[in-house]
């Protein structure tokens, strides 16, 4: 703790404790007299000084941590509070100073600071890490998509045989629904939730160039499905279409071929509908492969596909249990 | 049509590149060359002075078909079509490229686009809205005054 005279000139000191000797390292003899400025140094901030003077000049009481410095020259935390006294008349007469090295607590916190923002500057890396690594991983299912496709179309071409090509087609056709379902996936920003009119858009226009003949007549509500069930939900509504395109729509001759999603229920509801000829005699199919992938797919996703007279033709209905 | 366009294919995965020459020649065009890395494509390009050059972003000499395609629009006079897995890391002017079909694309989609091209280079302007998978950059929207009102793909 120290005194200053605030009548006298500059305010010196008239007092100095041991606590304060201690901390400063100065003799007694070497602060009496003086003003205190003789601790700040290099590193002081100025404008704590400039709040601490304007204090001072009215008369006030403050608070403020300033960095001192030692008469060996180290710096220390001082925290610093002044109270001015007052005489009878209300008069200014002296300054208390009491002084605390808080070096210690300023150490810890700028640490804690440091550790901080090093926790943040890890987090950001990491999250960029993270994005990088999704985006390579994209990158890489879809470049093999890509070869997967290529190499079936490339074997497509030199196979003769037209069972087996039907068949490479029909791989074909269904790894392009995965294909298709990939580029969606990550072209929207949500990556958890799957469009499924703008796949059928995308699966349409992709199929119908084939075979300009059919007309094609789609009212598709925006229905959003969990992403784990988009390749499912794409590969079963591809079957539908294939089957309507081969088994509906004869080749050369105009048909038509409509596909409605909307939501009915708690249920979303998919029909897939052709002008063709319809259910066989006595209503059910031969177990072709397209038809048992598509009930294991239905069955995957708790849904229902039944097929019904259209009129004309057929009309395949998914009902899948709505999400949320 | 007067003249068969030629094709250039710039992909280093050489079974794509012979898949995409099928498809080049089932378009009516004709494939006059093959580059794996940017540059070949870049030599190759100036070279066979080719109508349409399809460029793949990651090559054998890594993320370099940006820059391969700018050089080859700008010095070659190519129109180039990026054919990429990547095409959120495409710049906004597609670096000179007339557009983009993203990969996993089916051959449907790469004959249509293809047969799309070669009528707006042989009009001068586009027969209707490009086909799906076939996104167009700005400047060849309007270079082509290409019909954007047509639903998006």
């Amino acid at each position: 703790m120290i005194i200053v005279d605030a009548q006298a000139p500059d305010m010196p000191i008239v007092f100095a404790n041991d606590a304060f000797l201690n901390m400063s390292g100065y003799r007694r003899d070497e602060v009496m007299g003086r003003n205190c400025r003789f601790l700040q140094g290099p590193d002081t901030d100025t404008d704590v000084i400039k709040a601490l003077a304007n204090a001072i000049a009215n008369g006030e009481p403050t608070n403020v941590d300033v960095l001192n410095y030692r008469k060996d020259g180290e710096p220390f935390w001082n925290a610093l509070q002044i109270s001015p006294v007052r005489d009878a008349k209300g008069q200014l007469v002296y300054y208390i100073g009491s002084q605390v090295d808080v070096t210690a607590r300023k150490a810890a916190e700028a640490a804690l600071e440091a550790a901080a923002a090093e926790q943040a500057r890890t987090a950001q890396q990491a999250l960029a890490d993270r994005t990088a690594l999704l985006h390579e991983v994209d990158h890489r299912v879809k470049n093999n998509l890509q070869l997967i496709t290529s190499l079936l179309v490339l074997q497509t071409r030199r196979t003769l045989d037209d069972a087996t090509r039907a068949a490479l087609q029909s791989m074909l056709s269904r790894v392009s629904a995965i294909a298709t379902v990939h580029r969606r996936l990550f072209q929207s920003h949500d990556l958890e939730r799957f469009d499924v009119a703008t796949f059928i858009r995308d699966l349409m226009g992709d199929v119908s160039s084939g075979r300009e003949e059919v007309e094609i007549h789609l009212d598709l509500e925006r229905v959003d499905i969990p992403a784990a069930q988009a390749a499912p939900l794409a590969l079963a509504v591809n079957e539908l279409v294939d089957n309507a395109f081969k088994h509906g729509l004869t080749p050369g001759h105009p048909g038509r071929l409509s596909i409605q999603v909307r939501r009915l229920n708690g249920h979303y509801v998919i029909e897939v509908c052709d002008d063709g000829p319809g259910l066989p005699e006595g209503g059910a199919f031969d177990q072709g492969f397209g038809l048992t992938i598509t009930n294991l797919l239905a069955q995957q996703l708790r849904a229902t596909l039944t097929f019904e007279a259209g009129e004309p033709g057929l009309r395949a209905i998914l009902k899948l249990p709505a999400h949320g | 049509m007067s003249r068969p366009l030629s094709v250039l294919i710039v992909e280093d995965e050489v079974l794509l590149a012979v898949e995409l020459g099928f498809l080049v020649r089932e378009a009516g065009c004709v494939e006059v060359g093959h580059a794996l890395d940017s540059a070949d494509a870049v030599r190759l390009a100036q070279d066979l002075k080719p109508d349409i050059a399809l460029v793949d972003v990651h090559l054998s000499d890594g993320p370099t078909g940006v820059d391969a395609a700018r050089e080859i629009a700008e010095q070659a006079g190519a129109i180039v079509l990026f054919m990429t897995a990547n095409v959120k890391r495409l710049p906004d002017d597609l670096a000179g490229a007339c557009g983009v079909i993203g990969k996993p694309y089916s051959d449907r989609a790469v004959r249509r686009a293809l047969t799309f091209l070669a009528r707006c280079l042989q009009d001068g302007a586009a027969p209707g809205p490009p086909p799906p998978g076939l996104a167009l950059s700005d400047s060849f929207v309007g270079r082509w005054g290409v019909d954007q009102t047509a639903p998006a793909a």
